[in-house]
Protein backbone atom coordinates (compact mmCIF):
# COMPACT_ATOMS: atom_id res chain seq x y z
CA UNK A 1 0.00 0.00 0.00
CA UNK A 2 1.77 3.35 -1.36
CA UNK A 3 1.59 7.20 0.22
CA UNK A 4 -1.19 8.86 -0.53
CA UNK A 5 -0.21 12.79 -1.67
CA UNK A 6 -1.31 16.23 -2.48
CA UNK A 7 -1.05 17.09 -6.10
CA UNK A 8 -1.14 21.27 -6.63
CA UNK A 9 -1.84 22.28 -10.33
CA UNK A 10 -1.23 25.75 -11.48
CA UNK A 11 -1.79 25.90 -14.75
CA UNK A 12 -2.35 29.27 -16.08
CA UNK A 13 -2.12 30.12 -19.81
CA UNK A 14 1.54 30.89 -20.11
CA UNK A 15 2.96 28.25 -17.99
CA UNK A 16 1.86 24.92 -15.97
CA UNK A 17 3.68 24.25 -12.22
CA UNK A 18 2.56 20.53 -10.70
CA UNK A 19 4.08 20.69 -7.11
CA UNK A 20 2.87 16.56 -5.13
CA UNK A 21 3.34 17.27 -2.30
CA UNK A 22 2.66 14.95 0.72
CA UNK A 23 -0.96 15.31 2.62
CA UNK A 24 -0.44 17.91 5.06
CA UNK A 25 0.54 19.85 2.23
CA UNK A 26 4.14 21.22 4.07
CA UNK A 27 6.47 18.56 2.68
CA UNK A 28 6.84 18.77 -1.26
CA UNK A 29 8.06 15.61 -2.71
CA UNK A 30 8.35 16.90 -6.45
CA UNK A 31 8.38 19.76 -8.50
CA UNK A 32 8.22 19.95 -12.29
CA UNK A 33 6.92 22.74 -14.90
CA UNK A 34 6.08 23.96 -18.00
CA UNK A 35 10.08 25.20 -18.42
CA UNK A 36 11.58 22.19 -17.37
CA UNK A 37 10.30 19.90 -20.27
CA UNK A 38 10.25 22.49 -23.05
CA UNK A 39 12.82 24.63 -24.45
CA UNK A 40 9.98 27.03 -26.44
CA UNK A 41 8.52 29.84 -24.06
CA UNK A 42 5.73 30.00 -25.90
CA UNK A 43 4.59 25.99 -25.69
CA UNK A 44 5.29 26.22 -21.98
CA UNK A 45 1.20 26.53 -21.65
CA UNK A 46 0.13 24.47 -23.69
CA UNK A 47 -1.80 21.20 -23.66
CA UNK A 48 0.61 18.59 -25.12
CA UNK A 49 3.76 20.04 -22.62
CA UNK A 50 1.38 19.64 -19.35
CA UNK A 51 1.06 16.40 -20.13
CA UNK A 52 4.53 16.12 -20.13
CA UNK A 53 4.72 17.70 -17.07
CA UNK A 54 2.55 16.16 -15.39
CA UNK A 55 4.27 12.44 -16.74
CA UNK A 56 7.38 13.19 -15.07
CA UNK A 57 6.22 14.75 -11.76
CA UNK A 58 4.13 11.31 -11.63
CA UNK A 59 6.87 8.93 -12.32
CA UNK A 60 8.92 10.68 -9.60
CA UNK A 61 6.51 10.71 -7.16
CA UNK A 62 5.53 7.13 -7.60
CA UNK A 63 8.98 6.72 -7.65
CA UNK A 64 9.22 7.19 -3.75
CA UNK A 65 6.63 5.26 -3.17
CA UNK A 66 3.20 7.73 -3.56
CA UNK A 67 0.33 6.00 -5.53
CA UNK A 68 -2.58 8.01 -4.84
CA UNK A 69 -2.99 11.77 -4.95
CA UNK A 70 -5.85 13.94 -4.14
CA UNK A 71 -5.70 17.05 -6.65
CA UNK A 72 -6.19 20.69 -5.99
CA UNK A 73 -6.04 22.77 -9.28
CA UNK A 74 -5.80 26.82 -9.48
CA UNK A 75 -5.80 29.00 -12.44
CA UNK A 76 -4.45 32.45 -12.34
CA UNK A 77 -7.36 33.94 -10.40
CA UNK A 78 -7.95 37.49 -7.92
CA UNK A 79 -9.27 40.24 -10.13
CA UNK A 80 -8.21 39.19 -13.74
CA UNK A 81 -10.14 35.88 -12.89
CA UNK A 82 -10.12 32.63 -15.37
CA UNK A 83 -10.77 29.44 -14.43
CA UNK A 84 -8.05 26.73 -14.43
CA UNK A 85 -6.22 27.09 -18.00
CA UNK A 86 -6.79 24.10 -20.92
CA UNK A 87 -3.86 22.57 -19.02
CA UNK A 88 -5.30 21.23 -16.04
CA UNK A 89 -7.43 18.83 -17.71
CA UNK A 90 -4.93 16.88 -19.64
CA UNK A 91 -2.47 17.18 -16.55
CA UNK A 92 -5.12 15.20 -14.66
CA UNK A 93 -6.04 12.64 -17.31
CA UNK A 94 -1.94 12.00 -17.91
CA UNK A 95 -1.42 11.47 -13.75
CA UNK A 96 -4.02 8.58 -14.33
CA UNK A 97 -2.39 7.87 -17.41
CA UNK A 98 1.03 7.41 -15.55
CA UNK A 99 -0.32 5.21 -12.38
CA UNK A 100 -1.47 7.12 -10.34
CA UNK A 101 -5.23 7.26 -8.32
CA UNK A 102 -7.26 9.97 -7.92
CA UNK A 103 -9.19 11.18 -5.45
CA UNK A 104 -11.27 14.08 -5.34
CA UNK A 105 -10.26 17.19 -6.94
CA UNK A 106 -10.97 20.60 -6.03
CA UNK A 107 -10.52 23.73 -7.66
CA UNK A 108 -8.93 26.36 -5.39
CA UNK A 109 -8.18 29.18 -7.26
CA UNK A 110 -8.38 32.55 -5.62
CA UNK A 111 -11.80 34.37 -6.26
CA UNK A 112 -12.05 38.08 -5.19
CA UNK A 113 -15.01 38.95 -2.92
CA UNK A 114 -14.96 42.18 -4.79
CA UNK A 115 -11.95 43.58 -4.56
CA UNK A 116 -9.62 46.34 -6.51
CA UNK A 117 -11.25 47.66 -9.97
CA UNK A 118 -10.15 45.57 -13.10
CA UNK A 119 -7.71 47.48 -15.20
CA UNK A 120 -9.07 48.84 -18.89
CA UNK A 121 -11.10 51.86 -17.44
CA UNK A 122 -14.59 53.01 -17.76
CA UNK A 123 -14.88 52.39 -21.61
CA UNK A 124 -13.29 49.38 -21.53
CA UNK A 125 -9.92 48.35 -23.41
CA UNK A 126 -9.21 49.69 -26.44
CA UNK A 127 -6.35 49.53 -28.93
CA UNK B 1 -21.13 19.87 -5.02
CA UNK B 2 -20.79 22.32 -7.61
CA UNK B 3 -22.83 25.22 -7.65
CA UNK B 4 -23.03 27.49 -10.76
CA UNK B 5 -25.93 29.84 -11.94
CA UNK B 6 -27.38 29.98 -16.08
CA UNK B 7 -29.81 32.82 -17.24
CA UNK B 8 -33.68 31.65 -16.56
CA UNK B 9 -34.42 31.17 -20.16
CA UNK B 10 -31.58 28.82 -21.05
CA UNK B 11 -33.12 26.33 -18.10
CA UNK B 12 -35.27 24.91 -20.46
CA UNK B 13 -32.95 23.99 -23.03
CA UNK B 14 -30.19 22.19 -20.44
CA UNK B 15 -33.41 20.40 -19.06
CA UNK B 16 -34.71 19.54 -22.90
CA UNK B 17 -38.27 17.60 -23.71
CA UNK B 18 -39.30 15.60 -20.89
CA UNK B 19 -35.77 15.43 -19.38
CA UNK B 20 -33.90 14.46 -22.02
CA UNK B 21 -31.06 16.74 -22.16
CA UNK B 22 -30.82 16.43 -18.71
CA UNK B 23 -31.18 12.44 -18.69
CA UNK B 24 -28.03 12.46 -21.53
CA UNK B 25 -25.53 14.14 -19.24
CA UNK B 26 -26.52 12.61 -16.10
CA UNK B 27 -25.98 8.94 -18.13
CA UNK B 28 -22.69 10.32 -19.72
CA UNK B 29 -21.66 11.21 -16.33
CA UNK B 30 -23.14 9.44 -13.67
CA UNK B 31 -24.47 11.86 -11.49
CA UNK B 32 -26.86 13.89 -10.33
CA UNK B 33 -28.04 17.25 -11.68
CA UNK B 34 -30.32 19.32 -9.53
CA UNK B 35 -31.99 22.21 -11.36
CA UNK B 36 -33.89 24.88 -9.70
CA UNK B 37 -36.13 26.65 -12.56
CA UNK B 38 -37.15 29.62 -10.42
CA UNK B 39 -33.50 30.92 -9.80
CA UNK B 40 -31.11 29.55 -12.64
CA UNK B 41 -29.17 27.81 -10.11
CA UNK B 42 -27.26 24.14 -10.97
CA UNK B 43 -26.49 21.84 -8.62
CA UNK B 44 -23.94 19.15 -9.85
CA UNK B 45 -23.60 16.21 -7.02
CA UNK B 46 -19.99 14.36 -8.07
CA UNK B 47 -19.67 12.70 -4.65
CA UNK B 48 -20.49 9.09 -6.37
CA UNK B 49 -18.95 9.76 -9.34
CA UNK B 50 -16.62 7.15 -10.69
CA UNK B 51 -14.18 9.70 -13.13
CA UNK B 52 -13.74 12.76 -10.69
CA UNK B 53 -12.47 14.61 -14.39
CA UNK B 54 -15.79 14.01 -15.74
CA UNK B 55 -17.39 16.12 -12.91
CA UNK B 56 -15.15 19.12 -14.25
CA UNK B 57 -16.66 18.58 -18.04
CA UNK B 58 -20.34 18.89 -16.80
CA UNK B 59 -19.79 21.94 -15.39
CA UNK B 60 -18.22 23.48 -18.50
CA UNK B 61 -21.36 21.86 -20.53
CA UNK B 62 -23.81 23.43 -18.62
CA UNK B 63 -21.70 26.30 -18.92
CA UNK B 64 -22.05 26.08 -22.30
CA UNK B 65 -25.37 25.48 -22.54
CA UNK B 66 -26.24 28.39 -20.28
CA UNK B 67 -24.08 30.80 -22.60
CA UNK B 68 -26.46 29.84 -26.17
CA UNK B 69 -24.84 26.44 -27.36
CA UNK B 70 -26.55 23.77 -28.22
CA UNK B 71 -26.73 20.89 -25.91
CA UNK B 72 -25.74 18.91 -29.48
CA UNK B 73 -22.60 21.56 -29.63
CA UNK B 74 -22.38 21.95 -25.71
CA UNK B 75 -21.96 17.95 -26.37
CA UNK B 76 -18.81 18.31 -27.61
CA UNK B 77 -16.82 19.15 -24.36
CA UNK B 78 -16.81 15.28 -23.28
CA UNK B 79 -14.28 14.85 -25.72
CA UNK B 80 -10.76 14.90 -24.35
CA UNK B 81 -9.25 17.67 -26.67
CA UNK B 82 -11.65 20.27 -27.12
CA UNK B 83 -11.88 23.55 -24.76
CA UNK B 84 -14.41 26.12 -24.16
CA UNK B 85 -13.54 29.94 -23.70
CA UNK B 86 -16.17 33.12 -23.12
CA UNK B 87 -15.12 36.43 -24.42
CA UNK B 88 -17.25 38.99 -22.17
CA UNK B 89 -17.83 42.19 -24.70
CA UNK B 90 -17.94 44.21 -21.56
CA UNK B 91 -13.95 43.57 -21.18
CA UNK B 92 -14.11 45.75 -24.64
CA UNK B 93 -16.05 48.07 -24.77
CA UNK B 94 -18.26 49.77 -21.36
CA UNK B 95 -21.83 49.42 -20.83
CA UNK B 96 -23.60 51.28 -23.11
CA UNK B 97 -25.98 49.10 -25.62
CA UNK B 98 -24.85 50.40 -28.37
CA UNK B 99 -21.45 49.69 -28.32
CA UNK B 100 -22.09 46.24 -27.20
CA UNK B 101 -24.83 45.54 -29.98
CA UNK B 102 -21.81 47.07 -32.41
CA UNK B 103 -19.23 44.76 -31.11
CA UNK B 104 -21.63 41.56 -31.49
CA UNK B 105 -22.81 42.10 -34.88
CA UNK B 106 -19.20 42.71 -35.58
CA UNK B 107 -18.16 39.08 -34.94
CA UNK B 108 -21.90 37.99 -36.53
CA UNK B 109 -21.52 39.97 -39.52
CA UNK B 110 -24.15 40.40 -42.55
CA UNK B 111 -26.24 37.03 -42.51
CA UNK B 112 -23.92 35.73 -40.24
CA UNK B 113 -21.10 35.99 -42.45
CA UNK B 114 -18.43 36.52 -40.20
CA UNK B 115 -19.03 33.63 -38.30
CA UNK B 116 -20.01 31.46 -40.54
CA UNK B 117 -16.35 31.80 -42.01
CA UNK B 118 -14.38 31.43 -38.61
CA UNK B 119 -16.30 28.75 -38.01
CA UNK B 120 -15.64 26.82 -41.25
CA UNK B 121 -12.29 27.79 -41.19
CA UNK B 122 -11.10 26.61 -37.71
CA UNK B 123 -14.00 24.37 -37.07
CA UNK B 124 -14.92 25.95 -34.12
CA UNK B 125 -18.50 26.68 -32.66
CA UNK B 126 -19.45 30.01 -31.75
CA UNK B 127 -21.90 31.61 -29.75
CA UNK B 128 -23.28 35.04 -29.55
CA UNK B 129 -25.25 35.70 -25.90
CA UNK B 130 -26.25 38.42 -24.41
CA UNK B 131 -22.62 40.24 -23.70
CA UNK B 132 -20.65 37.48 -24.49
CA UNK B 133 -19.00 35.90 -27.22
CA UNK B 134 -18.48 31.86 -26.48
CA UNK B 135 -16.20 29.62 -28.25
CA UNK B 136 -15.94 25.81 -28.45
CA UNK B 137 -13.25 24.30 -30.60
CA UNK B 138 -10.16 21.78 -30.15
CA UNK B 139 -6.97 22.76 -28.51
CA UNK B 140 -5.25 23.35 -31.69
CA UNK B 141 -7.43 25.55 -33.59
CA UNK B 142 -8.97 27.69 -30.16
CA UNK B 143 -6.12 29.84 -30.57
CA UNK B 144 -6.60 31.11 -33.67
CA UNK B 145 -10.18 30.99 -32.90
CA UNK B 146 -9.74 33.19 -29.90
CA UNK B 147 -7.14 35.41 -31.64
CA UNK B 148 -9.58 36.09 -34.74
CA UNK B 149 -12.68 36.92 -32.06
CA UNK B 150 -10.23 39.41 -30.11
CA UNK B 151 -8.83 40.99 -33.14
CA UNK B 152 -12.63 41.67 -34.18
CA UNK B 153 -13.69 42.52 -30.96
CA UNK B 154 -10.69 45.19 -30.50
CA UNK B 155 -11.05 46.76 -33.79
CA UNK B 156 -9.17 44.96 -36.83
CA UNK B 157 -10.64 45.28 -40.19
CA UNK B 158 -12.76 42.28 -41.66
CA UNK B 159 -10.89 41.29 -44.21
CA UNK B 160 -7.52 40.90 -41.84
CA UNK B 161 -8.90 38.86 -39.45
CA UNK B 162 -9.83 36.38 -42.78
CA UNK B 163 -6.37 36.48 -43.88
CA UNK B 164 -5.15 35.85 -40.77
CA UNK B 165 -6.88 32.83 -39.91
CA UNK B 166 -6.57 31.33 -43.44
CA UNK B 167 -2.98 31.77 -42.69
CA UNK B 168 -2.67 30.30 -39.48
CA UNK B 169 -5.13 27.58 -40.41
CA UNK B 170 -2.55 26.83 -43.42
CA UNK B 171 0.32 26.84 -40.90
CA UNK B 172 -1.32 24.17 -38.55
CA UNK B 173 -1.97 22.03 -41.53
CA UNK B 174 1.05 22.01 -42.83
CA UNK B 175 3.23 21.33 -39.24
CA UNK B 176 0.66 18.04 -38.93
CA UNK B 177 1.95 16.62 -41.93
CA UNK B 178 5.32 15.94 -40.14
Amino acid sequence: MGRTGIAHIYASFNNIIITITDLTGAETITRCSGGMVTKSAKDEGSPYVAMKVAQTAAEAAMEKGFDRVNVKIRGKGGKKGGSPGRGAQTAIRSLVRAGLRIGNIEDVTPRPHDGTKVKGGKRGRRI
Amino acid sequence: MKYLKIPKERIGVLIGHDGETKKMIEEIAQLQIEIDSAEGEVTINEHEVKDPLLALQVVDVVRAIGRGFSPEHAMRLFKEDTDFFIFDVHDYVGKKATHVRRLKSRIIGRNGKTKHIIESLTGADISIYGHTVSVIADFESIDIAKKAIDMLLSGCKHSNVYRFVEREMKKLRRGQWF
